[in-house]
C-alpha cells in the first residue's frame, strides 16, 4: 500500500515542495531605495580575514575592508609618490607643515567623527603610534616607524611627528603604514589582548562605511556612513563574502551574484569573464612579483655555504638556462611580464625591460657549468662533480596553481642543461616554515611591493633582511651601497638611476631567476560607475565609485 | 547483560575512543611540520622575531606534554581554548559551524537514504529488467564521481550556466544576511539545494547498491517464498516482509554514513562556501590552528561516535537475535 501510494503521490509531492521553495524564493523583499546613493556592491573575495583590527590585520581581505572603516591622515595619490609631500592626498589631517627638519606637525579635520559620535583627536594619533611600535601589540608594521622618534599632541587637533633622522620618506612612513584608532575604545584593553579583543570582529572605524555585522565565514557588511565628512559614500552598502574557492568565486560574479573579483588569476578566467555581457574587465598595475630563490646557506647549516648556489658563476648559469619568456608564455599568455629584476610594476618609475639583464642562453650556461667543474662524467644525463650529481629541490606551495606548474616546467627546462630538479610541493605552512628558517635548496616565492622601493627591494634582498624576507641571504656590499644612496635621494630623478644601477648590480649576482610579475585583472559589474583604482590598494577609493538611479538593479534598491 | 548496562559499557567505551582521538590528534597537529604564524600574521612570511612572539603569547612554546596537560585541564572547565587563526573563542566558531554542518548533513542523509532506499528497493523489484541495470550502472558512474568534481560540475551547469540555484554560499548576502523570516529560510533551503545534493546522491548511489544486495539476498529467504504461495500482495511482501529484514544493512550503513559525511563535507563546504565545520577543520589544519583543529577533532568524533552507537541500539531494536547474541556473549564473559 504504501508502495503504491508513494508510487502515486512522490512525484506530485516533490514538485509541491519544489513549487513551494521556488515560490518563497520569489517573494524577493524589494526595497525602495531609488536615488542616486543606492547600490550594493558584493565583492567575492577568496580569503576570511582574521580580525580587523588594523595594527593586527596584514592579510589583503583586511586590509580592503579597513580602507572603509579607519583613516590615515593622508595617503597616497594615483601617482604612487612616496618621495616628499606633495603628491599626498589629505585625509583626517586637513594640513601639514614642517616644523624643522624632523619635525612633521599635522592639524586635523575638524570635522571627523568615529563612527560613535566621538570627534577623532590627537590624543587618538599619539594612541595609534604608540599602539603600532608596542611590541606586545605585535604589530608587522612596527618595523617601519622605526625611524619615527615620537607621536605627541599639541592640541586636540593638532599632533606632531617627531623623526631620529631626515630621509626622502618621512612623510610616508608618517602617514602610510598607520591607520588611526579610537583610543577611547581601546585604551581600556590591554596590548598584550589586542589579536584577541572583540573590537578586532566589531570595529568602531572613522571612514566612509560604517561596520554592519560579520557573519562567520559567509561575509561582512558595511554601510555608508551618511555623514562622512568628505562627502556621501556613491554606493550605499558594500558586502565581502568569502568564498575559499578562486574558481568558485569568479563564477559568482558570471552568475550575476556578485559585482566584484578583484583579481582573477588565471587566462582562463579572464576569458570567461570577458563572455559574461554584464562584467566590465579592468586591468590595473599589479603588485607583486614571483621569483626561483636560490638559497645561498646550506639547508643543513645556514653557517657553511649552500654547495651549489653558494658559487656564483653556477648561479649565474642556472639564471640563464631558463627561458622565462616562454615559460610566461605558456603559463600566464598577456596575462603577466617577465620582470627585470626584483620589482612589480608598481614601481613602475623603476621597472625598466630594458634593465640588464642576464640572457638566456644555454649554451653559456652549459660552458659555465663545466668550467666549474659540473660535468656528465658518467653519462647518465646529469652532470656531476666529485661524485656528486648537479641536483637540487624546488619547494612550492600546494595552494598555488601557478607556481606548481612553473615548478614543472623549471624541472624540464634544467632537464635539458644536465640539471636533476626535485619539486617539493606542500602545505603553504610548511614552505613557510621552511623558508623562513632556510631550510630549502630554491623555492618558488612571491613578494608584494608596497609603492617604496625602500622598504619593499632593501627589505627582501639587503642584509637587513636577515632573518626576515631576504630568505636566501644574498649579500653585496656594492649592492647595499646603491640601494642606501638610492633610498636617500631627494627625487624620482635622482632615485632611478640608483635603483636600476643596485638592480643590476643584483641581475648580475642572479640571487635568483625573477619570472612573472601579474598584472591585476579585476571584473566590476558593468552597472558601476566612476571606477577608480589606486594600483597600491584597489579598494582605497571605492568610497567614490557609484550605481547611475538608471542603473539600479534589484540588490541595489534593498533596505539594509 | 541488560540493555541498561550494555548501553553504559558502550558509552564508557564511547568516551574512551573520543579521549582517544583528541590525544591523537592533538599530538598529530603539533608534530605536524609548519608554525601557526602565516596565517596569524595574515601575510604570506611573517618575520621570524615577530613569529615568536606570537608562539610565546599563546603558550605555544611550552612542550607538547605541558600544553597538552593545559589543554585538558582546560576542556575539564568546559574552555576549548582560543583561536589564534580567527582571533575568537574557539567555542565560538564551532557553535557558529554547527547549524550550518547540521543543516548539510541532514539534508544529504535524508537524500541519501531516501533516494538510496527506494532505488535499491526499486532495482530488486525489478531485478536484471533494464531499470535494474540503467539504475545500476548509473549508480556506480555516481559513485565513482569524486566529490569535488561532481560539485564543481553542478555548479557550472545549474549555478553558472542554467542559474537555478546559487553559486555557493548558504545565503542571499543582500536580501537575507540572517535568517529571520520565511522568506530567508526558504532562501537556506534554496543555497542548501546543490551542497546537499552532491553530498546526498553519492551517498544514495552507495545505499542504492546496499539496498538492492540485501533485498534480494532476503528475496530468496523460506519466508518470503512462504508469503507469495499464501497469496500476499506483492507490495506487501516487499515492503513488509523483505524490506523489514533486508533493514540491517541499511542501519548499519546508517552508523557508517556519519564519517562519510563529515569528511566528504570538508570539500562540499569549501568548493560551495558554505560555513560549516568541514571548512572550519580545513582552515584550522591549513594554519595550524591547534585549538581549533583539536576542538573540531573533538566534535567530530562525538558525532560519529553518537551516530554509530545510534546504529548499534537501532540495529538491537530491527534485529532481536543480536540481543539475544549480546546477552550470551555477557554470559560467556561472566562465567
Amino acid at each position: 500500500m504504501l508502495s503504491a501510494m508513494l508510487r502515486n503521490s512522490a512525484p506530485q509531492l516533490s514538485v509541491y515542495i519544489v513549487l513551494a521553495v521556488a515560490v518563497l524564493a520569489s517573494c524577493e523583499r524589494r526595497g525602495g531605495c531609488t536615488g542616486a546613493n543606492c547600490g550594493t556592491i558584493i565583492d567575492a573575495a577568496v580569503a576570511e580575514p582574521g580580525t580587523l583590527l588594523p595594527p593586527s590585520s596584514e592579510d589583503i581581505v583586511a586590509s580592503d575592508i579597513d580602507e572603509q572603516l579607519f583613516l590615515k591622515l593622508a595617503d597616497v595619490g594615483m601617482s604612487e609618490n612616496t618621495l616628499g609631500d606633495e603628491d599626498f592626498q589629505p585625509l583626517l589631517a586637513q594640513k601639514w607643515e614642517w616644523d624643522g627638519p624632523l619635525t612633521l606637525v599635522f592639524h586635523l579635520d575638524p570635522r571627523a567623527r568615529w563612527h560613535d559620535g566621538q570627534p577623532v583627536t590627537a590624543a587618538d594619533v599619539e594612541f595609534t603610534f604608540n599602539a603600532y611600535t608596542d611590541s606586545a601589540v605585535a604589530s608587522p608594521f612596527r618595523p617601519k616607524l622605526h625611524r619615527i622618534a615620537s607621536v605627541t599632541q599639541r592640541d586636540s587637533l593638532t599632533t606632531v611627528f617627531r623623526f631620529r633622522e631626515r630621509y626622502p620618506e618621512m612623510f610616508y612612513d608618517a602617514v602610510y603604514h598607520m591607520r588611526i584608532l579610537p583610543a577611547h575604545l581601546l585604551r581600556p584593553v590591554p596590548r598584550d589582548q589586542w589579536r584577541t579583543a572583540q573590537f578586532g570582529r566589531q570595529p568602531v572605524g572613522d571612514g566612509p562605511y560604517r561596520f554592519v555585522r560579520w557573519q562567520s565565514g559567509q561575509s561582512i557588511e558595511l554601510v555608508a556612513d551618511s555623514t562622512f565628512f568628505f562627502g556621501r559614500p556613491g554606493i550605499r552598502r558594500l558586502i565581502w563574502r568569502f568564498t575559499p574557492n578562486l574558481q568558485v568565486a569568479v563564477q559568482q560574479a558570471i552568475a550575476d551574484q556578485a559585482d566584484i573579483r578583484e583579481q582573477l588569476v588565471t587566462p582562463d578566467n579572464v576569458d570567461r569573464v570577458r563572455a559574461a555581457k554584464h562584467l566590465a574587465v579592468y586591468t590595473y598595475v599589479g603588485n607583486v612579483y614571483t621569483y626561483l630563490s636560490f638559497n645561498q646557506r646550506s639547508p643543513v647549516d645556514s653557517t657553511l655555504p649552500h654547495p651549489i648556489f653558494s658559487d656564483r658563476e653556477v648561479r649565474r648559469a642556472l639564471v640563464m638556462a631558463v627561458d622565462r619568456a616562454s615559460l610566461l608564455k605558456s603559463a600566464l599568455g598577456d596575462l603577466a611580464k617577465v620582470p627585470p629584476g626584483p620589482t612589480s610594476e608598481l614601481l613602475s618609475w623603476i621597472w625598466d625591460p630594458d634593465l640588464r639583464q642576464l640572457p638566456y642562453d644555454t649554451a653559456q650556461a652549459g660552458r659555465i657549468l663545466n668550467a666549474r667543474g659540473w660535468r656528465d662524467h658518467d653519462g647518465d644525463g646529469v652532470r656531476d662533480k666529485d661524485g656528486q650529481p648537479l641536483t637540487f629541490h624546488i619547494l612550492v606551495p600546494t595552494s598555488s596553481v601557478l607556481r606548481r606548474q612553473y615548478a614543472r616546467l623549471l624541472q624540464e627546462q634544467y632537464r635539458g642543461i644536465g640539471v636533476h630538479v626535485e619539486v617539493d610541493e606542500l602545505e603553504p605552512t610548511v614552505v613557510n616554515q621552511r623558508v623562513g628558517t632556510g631550510k630549502y635548496d630554491t623555492a618558488i616565492l612571491s613578494r608584494s611591493n608596497d609603492p617604496s622601493p625602500s622598504s619593499g627591494i632593501a627589505q627582501s634582498w639587503t642584509r637587513a633582511g636577515f632573518g626576515g624576507s631576504n630568505f636566501g641571504r644574498y649579500y653585496n656590499p656594492e649592492f647595499e651601497r646603491l640601494v642606501d644612496r638610492a633610498v636617500t635621494a631627494t627625487t624620482r630623478d635622482r632615485a632611478r638611476p640608483l635603483w636600476r644601477a643596485a638592480i643590476e648590480t643584483l641581475n648580475a649576482d642572479a640571487p635568483a631567476v625573477f619570472l612573472y610579475a601579474l598584472d591585476n585583472v579585476a571584473a566590476i559589474h558593468k552597472r558601476v560607475d566612476n571606477v577608480q583604482i589606486r594600483p597600491d590598494s584597489w579598494a582605497a577609493l571605492l568610497w567614490k565609485w557609484r550605481i547611475p538611479p538608471d542603473r539600479l538593479i534589484d540588490r541595489d534598491r534593498v533596505e539594509p | 547483560m541488560t540493555g541498561a548496562a550494555w548501553l553504559l559499557r558502550r558509552l564508557v567505551a564511547s568516551v574512551a575512543i573520543i579521549f582517544a582521538v583528541v590525544t591523537f590528534v592533538f599530538i598529530l597537529i603539533h608534530l605536524a611540520p609548519g608554525k601557526p604564524c602565516g596565517r596569524i600574521g595574515g601575510g604570506e612570511y611573517v618575520d621570524q622575531i615577530q613569529c615568536d612572539r606570537i608562539i610565546a603569547q599563546f603558550g605555544l612554546d611550552k612542550s607538547i606534554p605541558e600544553q597538552y596537560w593545559l589543554y585538558l585541564v582546560a576542556l575539564a572547565h568546559g574552555n576549548l581554548g582560543y583561536s589564534f587563526s580567527l582571533h575568537r573563542p574557539v567555542r565560538d566558531a564551532i557553535a557558529d559551524t554547527i547549524p550550518f554542518t547540521l543543516q548539510l548533513a541532514g539534508a544529504a542523509l535524508a537524500l541519501d537514504f531516501l533516494l538510496g532506499l527506494a532505488l535499491g528497493i526499486y532495482q530488486a523489484v525489478r531485478v536484471n529488467r533494464l531499470p535494474d541495470v540503467v539504475i545500476g550502472n548509473v549508480t556506480l558512474f555516481i559513485y565513482s564521481l569524486p566529490t569535488f568534481w561532481l560539485a564543481l560540475l553542478l555548479l557550472l551547469i545549474f549555478g553558472e550556466k542554467l542559474r537555478w540555484f546559487p553559486v555557493g554560499g548558504p545565503n542571499d548576502p543582500v536580501l537575507c544576511p540572517l535568517v529571520d523570516s520565511l522568506y530567508c529560510a526558504a532562501d537556506r533551503l534554496w543555497h542548501l539545494v546543490l551542497p546537499a545534493a552532491t553530498l546526498g546522491m553519492v551517498g544514495a548511489a552507495g545505499t542504492a547498491r546496499f539496498q538492492r544486495a540485501a533485498m534480494l539476498e532476503v528475496a530468496t529467504q523460506d519466508f518470503v517464498r512462504t508469503a507469495r504461495a499464501k497469496g500476499v500482495p506483492e507490495h506487501r511482501v516487499v515492503l513488509q516482509h523483505q524490506l523489514r529484514n533486508a533493514l540491517l544493512s541499511f542501519i548499519t550503513r546508517f552508523g557508517l554514513a556519519f564519517p562519510f559525511l563529515l569528511t566528504g563535507a570538508v570539500l562540499i563546504e569549501t568548493i560551495y562556501a558554505w560555513p560549516g565545520m568541514g571548512r572550519l577543520a580545513f582552515d584550522a589544519i591549513l594554519s595550524r590552528d591547534y585549538p581549533l583543529v583539536t576542538a573540531t577533532a573533538l566534535t567530530a568524533s562525538v558525532v560519529v561516535v553518537a551516530g554509530n552507537l545510534l546504529a548499534d541500539i537501532l540495529l538491537g531494536i530491527a534485529d532481536p537475535r543480536l540481543r539475544v547474541r549480546a546477552d550470551s556473549d555477557a554470559h560467556v564473559l561472566t562465567a
